[in-house]
């Protein structure tokens, strides 16, 4: 029992933070049916920016955020107004071939800058837990988890409840209606991207903390955040926190109940079960372009 | 870092004969093989040119210095830069200036294998150096085998690598991944009963590197009585090791051995940490070896005591190694050397000594000469059977005092103590 609750709790950390790091792919697609490949460079900028400010200064990682979430949101600004906004209208494949190309110019700059090796922030709690009975809770990860709920929270509050918020949706749902009632497609793309590339401002700087980087770690993530969103139903915030939840439980019951071998397989088996009686994603909706093609 | 799938075999390539070319050719195209092969056969080689003693002497060789692999293979060419200079500073090879034509193969198997056709058929390099990984070395040693050009290589030590009948390959380590434990096997042999572990736990990534070194060493220790009561395989991009650790720490074993390539080993110590359990004995195969960045992720205290076998060490008093650390030092800021720029030195060692004890740079030669003879290289003397296997034996290293010391074999022991049980985590 306790190895179950044991399991349970772990698949529900990893997954928190697996959501946070996935939202920003999906907020964007979602918006401007770019699929954003630098996500995952943009996630291991953040993480060596924040490293550098951990050890410059003593400064808490997962507090850097403070900083970083600025940061990238001005980078996913001028990103969108300079290079992004080009392929407006374009093709998915072709947003896919800038953004890879944009994740490739961060690889090599991190490269360049702060050399090709393994980096970690350590903070005091990198390697403490909290004891429960004889459930341990890993300090890391409960307070990735945590920032990770706040963010999430945060975003949704964004998206529902302020106009902004609204004016981003009704571009996704519609952007010709939103257009006529006098929504600014461009700005609203922009602010968009921005959001999407600040929500990595947070997730980068847990990642420091618990997972060793270097820059060409991006490759690993983009692909488990791309699993997520694909099997939440791309453009859907529920859909990527629920994708991240069944990659976290995926990991951790294969690996208690199973052998390790499989944990990676059950995930990409149940994104291909779903996409065969839901080929939107969990909680994706239908694009047009489907229905026209179907 | 990202799954690695083990690459399908090529066909084995032997004598280029007209018959032999022909058939292999159908072949290639009937299995679908990438067609540059069966078009690297066509090229003329490079020892058949003229060659004028005022040329450079160009030797080829591509690295994954972008991608997955770039972090050893950024240090592979630094062992190769590094030996470079050292050559010509003495007056080059056959009287020669060396040149390196590198090359990124940005670690992709594809672009590996065009890279050394297009160094070998097109460039026509003079010779060639072996890049990083098994999974690269994998096909690029077919294409070096069908050219005939003597491939000496620093990283592919898979077992896989020596089943091809190959006879232009030559792995420039101590040994081969499954003979890499046989060091601490030893060790824990001349340990009184009563020291030795009873129960030991067998973690390991599903690296061809990692795997078959820990497979080996379970089969091994099995045999001297050690119990194993946990024996599992993750995959490559596993990222969360709590669950692994979860159930080490119920099955409570003396010994843990696992296979880890990096972050794995960083995120199963740290996991263990989390839980408070820490075994009597801890090894781990490369992640410890990566010096500063593995005890900056751990902690420096709790590096105390892990155990890991490795290829070269900075302080063995092996030939030319000092000079080897002290250019390197000089070259980039005061760092110390990787393992793999050492031993990409020392691939480079090999193909020198032949190519100077041969004379020239008759490929069929300097293979020929490779298959008899012994050379002295920093990670210690080398020599090799018919199929390319080296046939000494790895270092067993610890951590001790913050600072990695050499325990075992004795000739080349840094020091007599060894640490052992492990203390606890810090």
């Amino acid at each position: 029992m306790a190895q179950l609750v044991q399991a349970l709790v772990l698949g529900i950390l990893i997954g928190g933070v697996y959501a946070l790091m996935a939202s920003g792919l999906t907020l964007i697609f979602g918006v401007m049916r770019i699929i954003n490949i630098a996500q995952g460079a943009f996630l291991i900028l953040v993480a060596t920016v924040t490293w550098y400010l951990w050890r410059e200064t003593g400064i808490d990682p997962i507090l850097a955020s403070v900083i970083t979430t600025p940061m990238m949101f001005g980078l996913g600004w001028v990103l969108y107004r300079t290079v992004v906004s080009r392929i407006r209208g374009q093709s998915a494949s072709m947003s896919v071939l800038l953004t890879f190309g944009i994740a490739l110019v961060i690889e090599g700059i991190l490269n360049v800058t702060s050399g090709n090796k393994f980096r970690s922030a350590t903070p005091a709690y990198f390697e403490q837990s909290f004891t429960i009975g004889s459930i341990h809770l890993p300090k890391p990860q409960v307070y990735g988890f945590l920032a990770a709920v706040v963010v999430l929270s945060g975003l949704y509050v964004i998206l529902t409840r302020t106009w902004t918020g609204r004016a981003i949706r009704a571009t996704s749902q519609n952007p010709s209606a939103a257009a006529l009632v006098g929504v600014s497609a461009t700005g609203t793309a922009a602010l968009a991207f921005a959001l999407g590339a600040a929500s990595s401002g947070v997730g980068g700087s847990i990642l420091s903390v618990l997972y060793p980087f270097f820059p060409a770690s991006h490759y690993d993530w983009i692909s488990r955040l791309l699993g997520i969103v694909v099997l939440g139903g791309l453009g859907s915030l529920p859909g990527a926190m629920v994708g991240a939840l069944v990659l976290g439980l995926a990991e951790t019951l294969t690996a208690t109940y199973g052998s390790l071998r499989w944990s990676t397989l059950v995930f990409y088996l149940v994104i291909m079960v779903v996409l065969l009686v839901r080929p939107q994603g969990l909680f994706g909706a239908r694009l047009r372009e489907d229905g026209v093609a179907a | 870092m990202s799954a690695r799938p083990f690459p399908v075999p090529g066909r084995p390539a032997g004598p280029d004969r007209p018959a032999t070319r022909r058939r292999r050719r159908l072949g290639a195209v009937a299995l679908g093989v990438v067609a540059v092969l069966t078009l690297a056969a066509c090229g003329s080689r490079p020892s058949e040119q003229a060659t004028s003693s005022s040329k450079p002497l160009v030797i080829g060789i591509s690295l994954p210095l972008t991608g997955d692999f770039s972090q050893p293979g950024g240090e592979a060419r630094r062992g190769y830069e590094i030996w470079q200079k050292q050559v010509n500073d003495k007056g080059g090879l056959l009287g020669r200036q060396v040149q390196l034509k590198i090359v990124d193969d940005a670690s992709n198997q594809d672009t590996v294998v065009s890279d050394y056709t297009k160094l070998i058929t097109q460039d026509k390099v003079d010779l060639v150096l072996g890049t990083f990984s098994s999974l690269l070395n994998y096909p690029a040693s077919a294409v070096a085998e069908k050219n005939q050009m003597a491939y000496v290589e620093p990283a592919g030590g898979a077992p896989n690598m020596f089943t091809r009948g190959f006879t232009y390959l030559f792995f420039a380590q101590p040994a081969t991944a499954p003979h890499q434990a046989d060091v601490f096997v030893n060790y824990i042999k001349t340990l009184p009963a009563d020291q030795r572990p009873k129960t030991a736990a067998y973690p390991t990534q599903d690296d061809p590197f990692a795997a078959p070194v820990i497979e080996s060493m379970e089969k091994q220790l099995s045999a001297l009585g050690v119990k194993t009561v946990y024996s599992q395989t993750y995959p490559a991009d596993t990222t969360n090791f709590q669950s692994i650790a979860s159930q080490l720490s119920a099955k409570k074993p003396d010994l843990i051995a696992q296979g880890a390539v990096f972050e794995d080993g960083v995120g199963l110590v740290r996991s263990l940490k989390q839980l408070n359990y820490s075994p009597k004995m801890l090894f781990q195969t490369s992640a410890p070896s990566n010096a500063g960045q593995y005890s900056s992720a751990i902690g420096t205290e709790n590096t105390e005591g892990v155990f890991y076998t490795v290829s070269w060490s900075q302080d063995a008093k092996t030939p030319q190694n000092a000079e080897f650390v002290k250019d390197y030092q000089a070259a980039y800021k005061g760092a110390d050397p990787a393992e793999d720029a050492a031993d990409a030195f020392a691939t480079a060692q090999v193909l020198q000594e032949a190519v100077t004890k041969v004379g020239s740079i008759d490929q069929t030669k300097i293979r020929d000469w490779l298959h008899s003879n012994e050379v002295q290289t920093i990670l210690g003397p080398l020599s090799w059977t018919d199929k390319g296997e080296p046939r000494g034996q790895f270092i067993l290293a610890q951590w001790q005092s913050n600072k990695v010391e050499v325990v075992a074999p004795p000739e080349v022991a840094t020091t007599q103590t060894v640490v052992n049980p492990k203390p606890d985590w810090k």
